[in-house]
């Protein structure tokens, strides 16, 4: 075994007042050739990292045991010190002398010793059998594959493009914008839908940076992060090319209220986007509005709020009254969902306005009234608990947004999660626009409904996450970690024994493990080390231990647990 | 190109690192001992229901171990002047009484302390340090000789650092609003009623009770809580906006009060009810918390008050059912009175404030509760979003 150099905190006291450390020492010194033991008064103290390092490097150390603290004080210091001195994660092991045994064991200082040089014995035998994976590390190509031309994807072009980065933006659509086309204006500015994006096209067309593929969709994806291989199929056939980055952003599908509220009975009874594209043609004829919100939305089938209904009804109601002469809008809601200062606000002006607001209770929803064309809305006002007929002439009926019909075929290709609902899900809040998947990003409603503001903050969010990929040269397996240390080595097949079954290509959440023929038609499982994430599920289903990660290989735990049975 | 970022709660720590990424210089100056803001003393978060430190703890480790990140805590910013492009910037350092790179916890001054004065930084902070309470400690100095590391000192003085940025990201966030123009909820008047951080805080598993449910006045378990929601918010003689994350808060509370102990009664009074954000409406339809449903009655109670005999009265009127009742709670959430931390008259140079004390975007660079109501998605899309116009501003 490597020259191996066992460290014993002493803490100030803390542990050596409970433990017999000196006798622990000697012990330890006896049963173990080539190893040096020292005895530290702290490891975790200002200067302690530098001196670490010297001794690391004084003792030519391979190998390293710490038996201090539980909480890993100083932890940063000392694994700087280990590097510089060439030890790397699987030559180090740790071992908990202070809360886990000197303090627990306070009124048993025999007993603590004994239970302490167990402890070190077994690290030393974990570090014995402790291999190192094998890293492995790719060119970045830097390059980003947007989906979608909305605004999301529109501000994320535009701002890798103003950092340098060549962007493909691949729409199905002819021209950009996404559903920001299908809106006449927005909230809460009330300015012209086009302005949300006016500046990201003009960046588009002036950028030669950026390559907009309109009429066109994503059909084949190989690869990980620093080097996608993308195929997309265009009006003029397929094109290939290589990206660092992906960025969804295909935003959402509207929901059609068929069967509600008389929805496809009336022709008065429309739903936003329609009422959008009469005011895309002029101002509406009639004059008298009912708005109703959450159809078909917070409901038993589509238990969410879809977010942008009330500040967009708000937003039209607004015009109703401001535009159309002798104009009268009412709004008939469960709640207003209008969070924040800024809607806040909006909700307030539109009081102002003079927009009345009906709240039904979920229990008795509004009911259209007419013969041929709508005439009324009548309505249980569950401020009063009284009946009230509203007589109304356009009916506009608040419908969520819903999961692209497309994300089925993009979960297909792209494998990163999609939620309950049909929407692209995150790792987890802290990390809203990053997926399962490293260099995989979301943004816009594609992940969950948002207005075009917030579509455009997620893009250039997203951007920025891809940014901090693409700006790399190179990268190694295992530097693909989220905390600061590396990733704790990945799973490695030994082909001569893999049986091929797929147990790990089934449990892999990360899309590593794949199944690849040998000759004679035999399978054998490969991990792509650039996904892998070292998570062991694949480790925990494999039949015959093929499969391990070498940091922490299944002889590491046999060996621990020999060794603490054997004294 | 520096860039400054004031306030190290979860925009601040993810702004940081996005601009430390993208090979930005980044001073962050935080007020407090310690990176986590706001979150760090959350006990559980929404929607997943996680621990709030854990995966907050690793952002921060990120940062901390990021060689282009400059962490200045128990810092504030004095003063920023403009020269040409750039800021010039003066930050001071007030060092705590006990040094947290030194602290090794092994509680040998809390023993010493006669006035029980030296208390865990924070229950969740890992690995734990200690803290010296200001308000208790009377200076007598035992616990100084008795430190192992040399880490107590009461004579450290307070040290000006002068920086030049670029540009400066305000991520200040936010804290408790002052109830006293809110008479009706009768904060302060009986331990029973607390806001809902301090309720987070009593109740979290790291607190001080483990994780129980109990009443602050008699540490016993209260059969009835109530969350009285938009108190102080929505409210035009306090703050006119919507706080948006309270909705959320108190949804996700009454939940865990449920799953800690399934008899107790929750009832939520609200405006309307804000769930928002993806899987947050599943905390309003009650199918993840045991027992009897957690009751949500539409309403702002108009009068609380702690009642002689032991117990708090609520006056509402549910408003769905028309209905007006007095009824008798054991403790009382308030929830809504949420102010961004940054103040109109007191912040130095040309920080341009709105009139609730948001910062004005059109003016300056900020992400998280300090520009608008923020909870801890929006605050992160907030902070890549701002970090990539702070990256696209330096080009032009």
């Amino acid at each position: 075994m490597a020259h191996t150099v066992i460290l014993l905190c002493r803490c100030f006291g803390e542990i050596d007042g409970v433990v017999d450390l000196d006798g622990i020492a000697g012990r330890l010194r006896e049963e173990n050739q080539d190893t040096s033991v020292y005895l530290l008064d702290s490891l975790c103290q200002e200067d302690d990292g530098h001196k670490l390092e010297m001794l690391l490097r004084e003792e030519k150390a391979r190998k390293v045991v710490a038996a201090l603290c539980a909480g890993d004080r100083g932890r940063h210091p000392r694994w700087n010190a280990l590097r510089n001195a060439g030890v790397g994660p699987s030559g180090y092991a740790t071992v908990d002398l202070r809360e886990g045994c000197a303090w627990v064991h306070r009124n048993d200082p025999a007993g603590a010793t004994e239970k302490a040089l167990d402890l070190v014995s077994m690290a030393l035998a974990a570090l014995a059998e402790k291999e190192t994976s094998r890293d492995v590390s790719t060119a970045v190509h830097p390059r980003c594959a947007i989906l979608g031309a909305g605004p999301a994807g529109l501000a994320a072009a535009a701002a890798l493009a103003g950092q340098g980065i060549p962007v493909h933006l691949i729409d199905r659509a002819d021209r950009p914008g996404g559903m920001l086309n299908l809106i006449s204006k927005i909230y809460p500015e009330d300015d012209d839908a086009k302005s949300r994006i006016d500046p990201f096209v003009r960046e588009m067309e002036a950028n030669e940076r950026i390559t907009f593929h309109p009429r066109s969709r994503v059909t084949a994806v190989t690869g990980f992060a620093g080097n996608f291989k993308i195929t997309a199929e265009g009006p003029d056939g397929p094109f290939r090319f290589r990206a660092g980055a992906v960025i969804i952003a295909t935003g959402a599908g509207i929901f059609l209220p068929r069967g509600l509220y008389r929805y496809g009975e009336f022709k008065e009874v429309i739903t936003q986007i329609e009422l959008e594209r009469q005011w895309i043609k002029g101002t509406p004829e009639k004059k008298r509005f009912a708005f109703i919100q959450c159809v078909g939305a917070r409901c038993p089938e589509r238990p969410y709020c879809s977010t942008i209904c009330c500040p967009s009804s708000l937003k039209n109601a607004m015009r109703v009254v401001a535009e159309i002469p002798g104009g009268e809008a009412t709004v008939f809601h469960r709640d207003i969902m209008t969070p924040g200062s800024v809607l806040e606000e909006y909700y307030r002006r539109s009081m102002e306005k003079g927009v009345r607001f009906v709240r039904f209770r979920e229990d008795s929803p509004p009911e259209i009234l007419g013969e041929k064309s709508v005439e009324a809305v009548r309505v249980r006002d569950a401020g009063s608990g009284k009946e009230h007929v509203f007589p109304a002439e356009t009916v506009v009926l608040s419908t969520p947004l819903v999961p692209n019909r497309d994300n089925g075929a993009l979960y297909a290709l792209f494998r990163v999660g999609l939620d309950s609902h049909g929407f692209f899900s995150e790792t987890y809040p802290l990390h809203p626009l990053e997926t399962r998947l490293d260099g995989i990003f979301i943004a816009g409603s594609a992940r969950w409904p948002v207005s075009s503001e917030k579509a455009v903050e997620q893009g250039q969010g997203a951007a920025m996450k891809a940014l901090a990929l693409l700006r790399r040269d190179r990268i190694s397996a295992l530097s693909l970690s989220r905390t600061p240390e590396e990733k704790p080595g990945h799973g490695t097949v030994a082909e001569n024994a893999c049986t091929g079954c797929g147990n790990c290509v089934a449990v892999c959440p990360f899309e590593a493990c794949a199944l690849q023929e040998r000759d004679g038609g035999r399978f054998v499982s490969r991990v792509n080390k650039m996904r892998c994430k070292a998570c062991g599920s694949c480790v925990s289903v494999c039949p015959n231990g093929t499969m391990q990660i070498p940091e922490h290989n299944y002889r590491v735990t046999a060996a621990m647990i020999r060794r603490s049975f054997s004294s | 190109m520096a860039v400054l970022v004031v306030g190290g709660g979860v925009a601040g720590i993810l702004a940081a690192l996005d601009l430390a990424r993208a090979g930005r210089p980044v001073t962050l100056v935080e007020r407090s001992q310690r990176l986590g803001g706001q979150v760090a003393r959350l006990d559980k978060i929404y929607p997943t229901d996680h621990c709030a430190f854990c995966p907050l703890w690793t952002d921060i480790r990120n940062c901390l171990e990021h060689p282009g990140i400059t962490i200045l805590s128990s810092a504030t910013v004095r003063k920023l002047e403009r020269t040409g492009d750039r800021w010039a910037v003066r930050i001071l350092r007030e060092p705590p009484v006990i040094e947290e790179r030194l602290c090794i916890f092994c509680g040998r001054c809390e023993s010493a302390c006669p006035e029980r004065a030296v208390l865990p930084l924070l229950d969740q902070a890992y690995p734990p340090v200690y803290r010296v309470d200001e308000n208790r400690c009377t200076r007598c100095g035992q616990c100084e000789p008795v430190c192992p590391t040399k880490a107590i000192d009461f004579n450290r003085k307070t040290v000006e650092e002068r920086i030049v940025v670029q540009e400066v990201l305000w991520a200040a966030g936010f804290q408790d609003g002052d109830y006293n123009p809110l008479p009706e909820y009768g904060y302060g008047t009986h331990p029973d009623i607390m806001t809902a951080l301090e309720f987070e805080e009593w109740t979290a598993e790291s607190g001080p009770n483990g994780g129980r449910i109990l009443r602050k006045s008699d540490l016993r378990e209260p059969s009835r809580v109530a969350f009285i929601q938009c108190a102080g918010a929505r409210d035009l003689r306090n703050l006119s906006y919507c706080s948006a994350v309270c909705c959320m808060h108190a949804l996700k509370q009454a939940a865990w009060v449920k799953r800690r102990k399934k008899d107790i009664d929750c009832t939520i009074f609200y405006t309307d009810l804000r769930a928002v954000g993806r899987d947050y409406f599943k905390y309003s339809i009650n199918n993840n918390s045991p027992g009897e449903p957690v009751r949500l009655i539409r309403g702002r109670p108009g009068l609380v008050v702690a009642l002689t005999g032991g117990g708090i009265a609520v006056t509402y009127e549910d408003t769905l059912n028309q209905e007006r009742r007095i009824e008798r709670f054991d403790l009382v959430i308030l929830n809504g009175n949420l102010k961004p931390s940054l103040k109109p008259e007191g912040e130095p140079g040309t920080l341009s404030l709105d009139g609730e004390g948001f910062v004005d975007t059109a003016v300056g660079f900020g992400c998280g509760f300090a520009v608008e109501p923020a909870d801890i998605m929006d605050s992160a899309v907030q902070a890549a979003s701002v970090s990539m116009r702070i990256l696209g501003r330096e080009n032009t």
